[in-house]
């Protein structure tokens, strides 16, 4: 008896070893990959069919987005389902990855080995990405003299390009035009009357006056045309017009007009406080358009450009393409190459909401429409964050500031002069 | 036969052998990462060498630089300290309030206990979503409640001032938790034999005389595990913090379990993300070993 069970434990333990190995196995086969950025696990996958023994790319592409909106994930497949169409060497397919996800999932991957072929990602993450090394150099491949600069700058790093821009959109002021009526007021161009008709439309129930003011990119973003107007960079908060921005932020608040609940309010949060009538004023993005006029469409709203310090200026947004380096490189630029094509782009651009990054395309993309025309003038604005692989840091940075500043935590020039030491300290200064 | 059961496989080794693909499991998939982990936060990896494989070793720098650098670091540990703590306290309490309550058997007292575990059941990112809204400035319940019982006059700034965005959270973390006190320690006063109570009674012991020479002596144990793994299951709390406040405002709620996502996946600071988690694992670490120290002194009692 104790000699079978002898035995039995034997082949028990046998066989989990047995799968044990395997599995180890496997992973090493993955291992060199870590080490040789050259290498992806994507890359064999593009020989695979190419043995006609033509030079023609071929092979399957995969392509990472983050948009949750249905009709976005629509427009992208039927793009791709054009272009699978259009020829029968190279096979696309989009996979979803959330928004909040998606700088986890590309430097998980960039260090595993596990990546796309090709990647639309948001716009002022594209340097550090490009720092990292993941995206191919393609500045050889396309002829972008026809693009708006914004959007080619933040595809830029040390005078290469590593991605063509999808799409573009920008900030504007977004007004509510029934309570401006109402209170019998003009739409503000400068920050003094900004701020006196944004306490006129203030009510018990009705805020002036808002835009997202959350302690990260999303809130950067909403925050610089005011430092920008002032004339300063995004790199000299600590500066005259950099304080003065902090200032106006402050004095926002403090008069009660601008609510202190904007630091916990996305984007998004932003929008439905103004369509819900909430909120009388507020800045937002291009890509709100679609889902307001659809969401309410008997709500009397207009944009137009945000109320200026010294200059006019605006947020530039947006996605950009990015080309993974090691991954099937010759069919993704193919397919990007197809992407690009003014039909392809204006389709995707007009079922999107968003404004296409070459001028020639956006030119004509909305005649009629004075809304979006409105948003593709301030495009000449429109300003890029960045570019600099650290720009994750100095937006912290700067968000903690006007944070700071909204709640109360720190006077401006506090403030500005902590911001600013982190800033010189990432430059380098 | 007999040649083989000589030497290491002796019968009385078999029960290593089936402990070791268990200790092969748990040195690749928890050892590894630990001691990867502690590497990591041993070089200055950043978006530029992620995937060159050049990292420089900078000992413990890293690790300097967040003390120093700024205070975001040591306000995190002191913000886990007192979330751990403020939560574990009132948790507990209400939780052994509400066992010693359901404990009593009444009418519909299983259904209704049943129904207090729903926190515990919801997902957190969920239950922090719905407490965000209650939580808000003008429109949150609580704020409502507050002013029309004319306990506040003014809307309170949840979570919005840094000086009350801990205690909502808190609160929140503290509904969560309560079930799960709850019905550890409903379960442990099962095991306590109510011939106890009955002798005690006739003895002329009081009800709060009873509590604290029977019921609690007796339930220590049991305490004592439901501390430990409170404490273990709150110091890593890390989605409610981030669905309700994302650390803010002004990092008044960033624990270090925030802080350490914050500065690997946002800032990209991967090593100085790494040393923070560090830190986090030693606390939980040696709070664990105490933890196995109760268990093992029990089962020698």
């Amino acid at each position: 008896m104790k000699n079978y069970r002898w035995l039995i434990a034997v082949l028990v333990l046998a066989t989990m070893l047995i799968g044990l190995f395997t599995g180890c196995g496997a992973k090493e086969e993955q291992t060199p990959v870590t080490e040789s950025p050259e290498v992806s696990t994507q890359a064999p996958t593009g020989s695979d069919k190419s043995e006609g023994g033509s030079d023609l790319p071929s092979g399957n592409v995969t392509i990472w987005y983050y948009w949750e909106t249905e009709g976005h994930q629509k427009a992208l497949n039927t793009l791709i389902q054009r272009f699978n169409d259009s020829q029968d060497r190279i096979t696309v397919q989009a996979k979803y990855v959330p928004f909040a996800d998606m700088k986890k999932q590309l430097s998980i991957g960039a260090s595993a080995g596990e990546l796309p072929d090709l990647v639309i990602l948001d716009n002022p993450d594209h340097a550090a990405f490009a720092a990292m090394g993941i995206f191919a150099d393609i500045t050889d491949e396309f002829d972008v003299s026809t693009y708006y600069p914004g959007p080619i700058n933040s595809c830029t790093l040390d005078g290469r390009l590593y991605g063509v821009p999808f799409g573009s959109n920008c900030l504007l002021l977004f007004y509510n035009v029934d309570m401006l009526e109402a209170a019998g007021q003009k739409v503000p161009t400068t920050w003094d009357e900004l701020l006196e008709v944004a306490k006129a439309l203030t009510t018990d129930k009705v805020y002036g006056f808002a835009h997202c003011a959350l302690q990260n990119e999303e809130g950067t973003f909403n925050f610089l045309p005011y430092i920008w107007s002032t004339g300063a960079t995004s790199y000299e908060i600590n500066s005259e017009g950099g304080i003065k921005a902090l200032n106006m932020m402050k004095k926002l608040v403090d008069s009660g007009v601008f609510p202190k609940e904007a630091i916990n309010w996305t984007q998004g949060d932003t929008m439905h406080q103004f369509i819900s009538g909430n909120l009388a004023m507020m800045i937002n993005g291009t890509w709100q358009v679609p889902t307001m006029r659809e969401t309410v469409p008997d709500l009397n709203w207009n944009v137009a450009p945000i109320p200026q310090d010294k200059q006019q200026a605006s947020g530039l947004g947006g996605e950009n393409y990015a080309v993974i380096a090691g991954g099937n490189e010759k069919a993704a630029i193919e397919f990007l190459k197809f992407a690009t094509e003014k039909d392809n782009c204006l389709f995707m651009m007009q079922s999107m909401g968003y404004i296409a990054p070459n001028s020639t395309i956006a030119e004509g993309q909305f005649t009629g429409d004075p809304i979006y025309e409105a948003f593709v003038e301030e495009m000449n604005y429109a300003m890029a964050r960045g570019p600099l692989p650290e720009w994750p840091d100095i937006s912290d940075a700067i968000s903690l500031a006007f944070n700071e500043v909204i709640t109360g935590a720190a006077t401006p020039e506090d403030a500005a002069a902590k911001a600013q030491a982190t800033i010189d300290e990432i430059l380098g200064k | 036969m007999t040649k083989i059961r000589k030497g290491f496989f002796r019968y009385d080794n078999v029960g290593m052998l089936f402990v070791l693909p268990a200790f092969i499991y748990m040195i690749s998939f928890v050892g590894y990462p630990i001691i990867y982990n502690f590497i990591l936060s041993l070089q200055n990896v950043t978006v530029k060498n992620l995937r060159t494989g050049q990292h420089e070793f900078v000992t413990f720098k890293n690790y300097i630089d967040l003390f120093t650098h700024d205070d975001v670091l040591v306000r995190s540990i002191v913000n886990t300290l007192v979330f751990t703590v403020a939560c574990l306290i009132f948790q507990f309490l209400i939780g052994f309030a509400l066992a010693l309550f359901f404990n009593r058997e009444f009418w519909l007292s299983r259904p209704v206990r049943g129904l207090m575990m729903i926190p515990w059941m919801i997902p957190i990112t969920i239950s922090g979503l719905i407490f965000k809204f209650m939580f808000s400035n003008d429109v949150g319940i609580i704020n409502f409640f507050l002013k029309t019982l004319g306990i506040v006059k003014d809307n309170i700034e949840w979570l919005t001032n840094p000086k009350t965005a801990m205690p909502a959270v808190i609160m929140t973390n503290i509904w969560i938790g309560i079930p799960f006190n709850m019905i550890l320690l409903a379960a442990g006063l099962t095991t306590i034999p109510s011939e106890l109570y009955e002798s005690a009674s006739i003895d002329g012991a009081s009800k709060v005389q009873r509590l604290f020479r029977i019921t609690l002596p007796l339930l220590r144990p049991t305490i004592e595990s439901v501390l430990i793994l409170g404490f273990i299951y709150t110091f890593k709390v890390y989605d409610l913090v981030y669905v309700m406040t994302t650390g803010g405002p002004v990092n008044a709620t960033q624990l270090l379990s925030t802080y350490s996502y914050k500065l690997s996946f946002d800032m990209f600071k991967y090593s100085q993300g790494a040393a923070v988690a560090n830190i986090l694992f030693i606390v939980l670490f040696l709070v664990s070993l105490l933890y196995l120290r109760f268990i093992d002194t029990e089962i020698e009692t």
